[in-house]
């Protein structure tokens, strides 16, 4: 039944629905499009730039909607598998909004200081037989000094696929599924919240949905 | 003058000839269609549905394709933050004599509380800003790269005032 199940989200094209979620328009009307100065542009991030010789960075929308669709994909998957999804983010501002976020969704969140081996040394740190999260959402990938958040080199290790918002200061290289877009101003972490807890919560009550139907069709599969 | 005249006299008889498109069929039917009131108001009626039908197919093929979507951020992006620019903005959050200002940019800024009608601005207010910097960095000596403040700067110029909202829109930068 699992593998019928599991294979399904495989075989059709957008199974959840993510490209009806949102639009390039309430991305713009979320201010995404802002980024940081030339001076803290990293050098990574130019190739998401919609015009490198500005002032201020502008991050092309066209290249966010399209990242931002596989990013919710992938979420969806994950929580369709009934897999453990982590949101990190190291900034004060959003850490209510974030763990608020986690909670809705019956996922987790980390917003305090990550101490070194939560991933690397989880089985002394934690006890033996910890379950690690199959997919970690960044929705800032900066920690409190401007440095990269450990937990990003730290999943790459231990072969943890990770979604990250990466703003222009940003570095997207170890990030499996990087995001280019605002990550300072509340209504941009407002949007993305709300899209993530959305998706999850959708590819959750399609497992349920496909739970229900399968434990009904069974009791006619031995006889055919 | 003679002119304007003559382009209302014409429009007033292509709408009588005209009763039955869509959203000037509400006054010419109260006028004319008294007497053929089945017949008149039905066709309208019909032709209005139709032309809304044709309307609603258009629009999402708009915005939905991708094309569509590529102009649409080339045409939604305008202009990049400036500096020394007038805005209005939104206190979102205070502390005492400190206004924390959200005026559209990336960044909000902090304002001090104006010794003149400083008690009028409260959580909600609208204010009129002159945004020095939208963000605030600086290279220091030793850095790759900038620092930066992850704040805006700009100068309180006081409350939006209604007459001024209105005159607003005619107001240069």
């Amino acid at each position: 039944i699992s593998d019928k199940m599991l294979d399904l989200p495989l075989e059709k094209q957008d199974l959840f629905r993510v490209s009806e979620l949102f639009t390039v328009k309430d991305l713009f009307d979320a201010r995404v499009h802002l980024g940081h100065k030339k001076g803290c542009r990293h050098r990574l991030m130019e190739p998401y730039l919609y015009d490198s010789s500005l002032d201020y960075d502008i991050i092309d929308l066209d290249k966010t909607a399209e990242d931002l669709r596989r990013a919710l994909d992938k979420t969806a998957h994950t929580a369709y598998g009934g897999g453990i999804i982590l949101f990190i983010s190291r900034r004060r501002q959003f850490c209510h909004l974030v763990e608020n976020t986690a909670k809705q969704c019956g996922e987790y969140a980390h917003t305090r200081y990550w101490q070194g081996g939560l991933f690397t040394n989880a089985h002394i740190q934690y006890g033996p037989g910890v379950r690690l999260p199959d997919l970690v959402v960044f929705l800032s990938t900066l920690n409190n000094v401007f440095q990269q958040h450990v937990a990003i080199r730290d999943a790459r290790k231990m072969n943890i696929p990770t979604v990250g918002v990466v703003d222009s200061n940003c570095n997207p290289s170890l990030i499996t599924y990087p995001v280019p877009g605002n990550d300072d101003t509340p209504v941009a972490m407002e949007l993305y919240c709300r899209l993530f807890k959305t998706v999850i919560n959708r590819a959750k009550n399609k497992r349920k949905q496909m739970e229900l139907l399968h434990s009904l069709s069974e009791p006619s599969e031995p006889s055919s | 003058m003679a002119a304007l005249c003559k382009l209302r006299f014409g429009c007033r008889s292509a709408f009588r000839f005209s009763s039955s498109v869509s959203v000037r069929t509400s006054f010419s039917s109260d006028s004319e269609d008294g007497t053929r009131a089945g017949a008149g108001f039905a066709a309208a009626f019909q032709r209005q549905a139709e032309l809304q039908r044709e309307a609603e197919n258009s629009a999402p093929d708009q915005s939905g394709s991708i094309p569509g979507q590529e102009q649409t951020f080339a045409s939604l992006f305008q202009a990049v933050p400036v500096r020394d620019k007038v805005v209005v903005g939104n206190i979102f959050h205070v502390v005492r004599d400190d206004l924390y200002i959200d005026f559209g940019g990336k960044f909000h800024c902090v304002c001090r509380r104006p010794a003149a009608g400083g008690e009028r601005l409260q959580r909600g207010s609208r204010v009129r800003l002159k945004v020095l910097d939208p963000e605030l960095t600086a290279r220091f000596l030793g850095a790759k790269t900038d620092t930066t403040l992850l704040e805006a700067q700009a100068v309180l110029l006081g409350p939006l005032e209604e007459r001024e909202a209105q005159g607003r829109v005619q107001k240069q930068d």
